[in-house]
């Protein structure tokens, strides 16, 4: 057998996917809008009648009919199986290939006003039937602390199949092709002077999950992902310093283009030349400066300060115990001003290329996109299907997501967006009208306590400005701030040429912890007198 | 749960049907059940049991790891296949070391064969007596209990063959005043439900709120400050992962010295600080072998104030002519004497903080962290704990902390509040100062 055959071979095999009818023809979702209201979507499975594995229905049926059996009053169950892929190299070698396959269902149940949920890796009829009771036995068994019973809000009934639109399948490309342009960017980054090591990884995930419930929903959807990075090192090896640079790539829903297109050799070059200068590059004086974020930098900024805070579990205590609560409590709801009238924050799972975007969410409800912020008041919250009661709200807004078939779905974050300047401004612009400030580009540190108030950033790289131009690096540069008073500095915000996407595959929350692939779309953006702090410290 | 020869004879017939050079397999089996809470009443629950089979097989100097959820003959062929397949089309790797051959792994005593009968039954009746305790005080009570076993295999060509089980309990709780701003987290860990104390986690969260309402204002600056040893436990498991022989070697690490140099050797802290491992430790045991099959042992990683140990991968400790040494599968920090209580007792004035969150690096070359303080931070004077005070951003190396010891109670089984862990035992310190950077707002 030929190489590419036993790629294709171990790729399309029967015990590989539970559910052989995946990759069907993606029907692209639209594209984020500024929206004012809430909007649906209509994602795929309009037309004909979508057609699954006749074994899997099966299966699902046997768990929803053992739940309502055992006296569950909702069910619905996941049977999923998941890919990854992941590969790391430093210098001239591979140090690792790693070839994940994880598949299994969960059943989630409500049973006296109570969630249960219940998860095995064996698909056979007699365990999802024997998982389904134990779910409602776990429901049961926890309704005697339950104060309010479980409300969900009126839901859809979907059938549909869903796929990431993607040009290249990742998996599909050998992984020769793969190793090569590891090793090939490691090589150019050891020809550039100054450079002693560099790590470069590829990763790919491919989930692949039939949800059936009790409403009637049946829905096959088949998400792609993909994460490329590298980092170079140059040591000084007679004061013993070291600095690093990071690339400047970030995560997304698609294929194997994305590698293909991405700008390596500059990225290279300008890494290398970055972490040479960092080492002669003066230390920051701290103080109040004026601050430009870089796309590549501000997405983190956007996700921990205003996705994190608008999410609805964290609001009213959900969240307590591990990833926090948040300072947007619902009393502020619609009242209180987040920042400066530039500022205007939209929640969509569509926008193609996003990390969080998938036609329908874990409780079987269609992607949608709705307003966070507007002309820089907070006017809703990120919400599932069980929560919109607890702020009177209709429905929920399809936040629902679980990482694997063994977790249990939740309230996660979807793709939150700052949308861009509606007055033309590019960077050059803003960069030439700053007399005296810092420009940030590419993420590092990050950290903000649990109300989402105090956080603390810093950068890949940091640029001097003075009277309109850039002129030159700077290091030990991280800024403190308070999200309202940060957002409130917001004094110019560039236009939609300069928007981006950057992204996360881990944001973490959940007890046990759960990630989700999320992404944020912004312009560069400018912040008035911002807390600037050296961090150097002698030890 | 899969037997011990059950187990095996997964990975004996994964074994069998390699053609490869070399080929090692791991087996990991899990069963866990969890229960979450929030707002005084239960939230999400969830029970599971997985599999997960890990062939890495080897040609000449290539590999590659292919890793499977089910068991059975089909998928398992599959996987040896798969592995085999991407290792040949991967270039040779000049580190590449051989598997190893056979090795002599510790007994470890951390498996409560009664936790995964009873265990969830056993988190319904602490996590209900938790609530219950805060909801009749009027607070409200956020929490997790969790109930977990594994059985893990590992076992190459070369006759290495290993098997080891453990069970872990976890329960952690954060309670809140509905006003004045108190809140209060306690944390229980343990190898068997019966190790989980409820209703003391449910008492200290209870008093810590209640004592943090109304904080007042604390100029940012640095303090002489009490870690509780949780936050302790947060700091060191940070440090630990730094302790790499081979970046230090590179120079590029905190550990390195100019001129190819490293600081192991050198006497950094005070003589109080020792920090050792054991996964065989009564207290606080961890995995007898780490993820390259390496045995753990006893060592000291810190020796009174000297660093003792880095840890080495394979080929390097080859190349440099050392031991091979893999991380650390858990973590003993030598206390002192006393109580929390006595130490607060020892101490004029100061700051106690009671629980760190969101810690990251922000300096490589310092080990600079940076994080908040959470639920609950106290102003000392004379002696007693006098008021409580605002939360704060703090900027702190781990390197400056243990340098700045003056005080350790004894030492405690604990975990780090956020990568949550049953393997850690260390004391609460006292530093002479402690950067506490701006304040958050947060409460």
């Amino acid at each position: 057998m030929k190489r590419r055959d036993l790629l294709r071979g171990a790729l399309a095999s029967g015990s590989l996917g539970l559910l052989e009818a995946c990759n069907r023809a993606a029907q692209a979702p639209s594209a984020p809008v500024q929206s004012s209201g809430v909007q649906g979507l209509g994602a795929g499975g309009e037309g004909a009648d979508p057609v699954f594995d006749a074994r899997v229905t099966k299966l699902a049926d046997s768990a929803l009919q053992a739940a309502r059996e055992a006296g569950a009053t909702y069910a619905d169950v996941r049977i999923a199986d998941y890919r990854t892929q992941a590969m790391r190299t430093r210098e001239a070698r591979v140090v690792s290939v790693v070839d994940d396959t994880s598949r299994g269902f969960g059943v989630r149940v409500i049973a006296q006003g109570t969630w249960g949920f219940a998860a095995s890796s064996l698909c056979t009829e007699d365990e999802v039937v024997r998982v389904a009771r134990q779910a409602v036995e776990l429901a049961k068994a926890n309704s005697v602390m339950q104060r309010e019973p479980v409300v969900l809000a009126p839901g859809e009934r979907h059938v549909a199949i869903w796929s990431t639109p993607v040009r290249r399948d990742a998996f599909s490309v050998s992984l020769e092709e793969k190793l090569a342009r590891l090793l090939s960017i490691n090589a150019l980054a050891l020809k550039q002077p100054g450079i002693s090591f560099v790590d470069s990884q590829l990763s790919f995930v491919r989930e692949h999950k039939f949800f059936a419930s009790s409403e009637g929903s049946r829905i096959e959807q088949t998400l792609s992902r993909l994460n490329p990075s590298f980092s170079v090192t140059s040591i000084d090896e007679k004061k013993g310093g070291f600095e690093t640079r990071t690339s400047y790539t970030d995560p997304r829903a698609l294929g194997y283009e994305y590698v293909e297109d991405y700008p390596w050799e500059d990225d290279v070059r300008e890494a290398a030349s970055d972490a040479r200068a960092k080492h002669s590059a003066p230390s920051v004086e701290p103080g109040k400066r004026d601050l430009i974020l870089h796309p590549t930098h501000l997405w983190l900024t956007i996700h921990e300060s205003i996705g994190h805070s608008t999410e609805l579990d964290r609001a009213l205590g959900m969240e307590a115990n591990f990833a926090g609560t948040s300072f947007l409590t619902p009393d502020k709801l619609r009242k209180f001003q987040l920042g400066s009238e530039l500022v205007n924050v939209v929640a969509e799972k569509t926008a193609p290329g996003s990390l969080a975007t998938s036609g329908y969410d874990d409780d079987g409800q269609e992607s949608m996109s709705w307003p966070l912020i507007e002309r820089g008041k907070f006017v809703n919250y990120q919400l599932t299907r069980d929560q919109a009661h607890w702020i009177d709200e209709p429905r929920g807004y399809a936040c629902s997501y679980a990482q694997s078939w063994k977790d249990v779905p939740f309230q996660r974050m979807p793709n939150v967006n700052l949308l861009p300047g509606k007055t033309p401004l590019s960077l050059a612009q803003l960069i030439a009208s700053t007399d005296d400030g810092i420009l940030l580009k590419g993420r590092n540190s990050y950290s903000i306590d649990h109300q989402r108030y105090n956080f603390q950033f810093s950068g890949q790289t940091a640029w001097q400005i003075k009277g309109g131009r850039i002129i030159g690096m700077l290091k030990d540069v991280a800024y403190q701030a308070s999200t309202p008073q940060f957002w409130a500095a917001c004094d110019a915000i560039c236009s939609e040429d300069e928007y981006y996407v950057g992204g996360s595959f881990f944001d973490g929350k959940g007890q046990p912890s759960q990630s989700n692939a999320v992404s944020h779309g912004c312009a560069p953006a400018r912040f008035r007198q911002i807390d600037v702090l050296n961090t150097a410290r002698k030890v | 749960m899969l037997s011990k020869e059950e187990g095996q004879r997964w990975v004996e017939q994964a074994l069998a049907a390699s053609r490869a050079d070399d080929a090692m397999v791991t087996l990991q089996a899990t069963e866990a059940t969890h229960l979450r809470f929030a707002r005084n009443a239960p939230s999400t629950s969830g029970r599971q049991s997985d599999h997960t089979l890990t062939v890495r097989s080897s040609f000449g100097q290539k590999s590659a790891s292919a890793t499977v959820n089910q068991l059975d003959a089909a998928t398992l062929k599959e996987a040896v296949e798969r592995s085999e397949q991407l290792a040949k089309l991967a270039p040779d790797n000049p580190e590449q070391m051989p598997d190893l051959g056979a090795q002599r792994y510790a007994e470890v005593a951390a498996y409560d064969p009664r936790l995964l009968e009873t265990g969830a039954a056993d988190l319904v009746r602490g996590s209900a007596l938790a609530v219950d305790s805060a909801r009749e005080l009027g607070l409200s009570a956020a929490g997790y209990s969790e109930a977990s076993a594994t059985a893990s295999w590992i076992g190459n060509r070369r006759g290495l063959l290993g098997y080891h089980r453990a069970t872990e309990a976890s329960f952690s709780e954060t309670v809140r005043t509905p006003a004045f701003g108190g809140s209060g987290w306690a944390m229980g860990v343990g190898n068997a439900v019966s190790d989980v104390d409820y209703a003391r986690c449910s008492a200290t969260a209870i008093a810590k709120a209640q004592s943090s309402m109304k904080p007042r204002p604390l100029a940012p600056g640095k303090y002489v400050t009490i870690l509780e040893p949780s936050c302790v436990a947060s700091l060191m498991q940070m440090l630990m992962f730094t302790m790499n022989a081979r970046s230090a070697d590179e120079g590029r690490s905190f550990f390195a010295e100019p001129g190819g140099k490293t600081k192991l050797g050198q006497r950094l802290f005070p003589e109080s600080v020792t920090i050792r491992s054991d996964p065989a430790a009564a207290l606080a045991p961890g995995s007898p072998w780490s993820d390259s099959g390496l045995p753990q042992a006893p060592r000291t990683w810190i020796d009174r104030g000297k660093v003792e140990t880095l840890f080495c991968e394979r080929f390097w400790a080859q190349k440099t002519g050392r031991e091979a040494i893999p991380p650390a599968s858990n973590l003993l920090m030598s206390g002192g004497s006393g109580s929390l209580d006595d130490l607060i007792a020892r101490t004029p004035r100061g700051v106690l903080i009671t629980s760190l969150f969101y810690i990251r690096f922000v300096d490589p070359r310092t080990l600079l962290l940076t994080g908040l303080t959470r639920d609950g931070v106290f102003w000392i004077e004379g002696g007693k704990i006098s008021h409580p005070v605002t939360n704060f951003r703090w900027n702190e190396s781990p390197i400056r902390v243990l340098q700045n010891v003056d005080a350790l109670t004894s030492s405690l089984r604990t975990s780090p509040r956020e990568s949550a862990a049953s393997n850690v035992s260390v004391p609460a310190l006292r530093v002479k100062e402690f950067e506490l950077s701006s304040v958050s707002d947060a409460v």
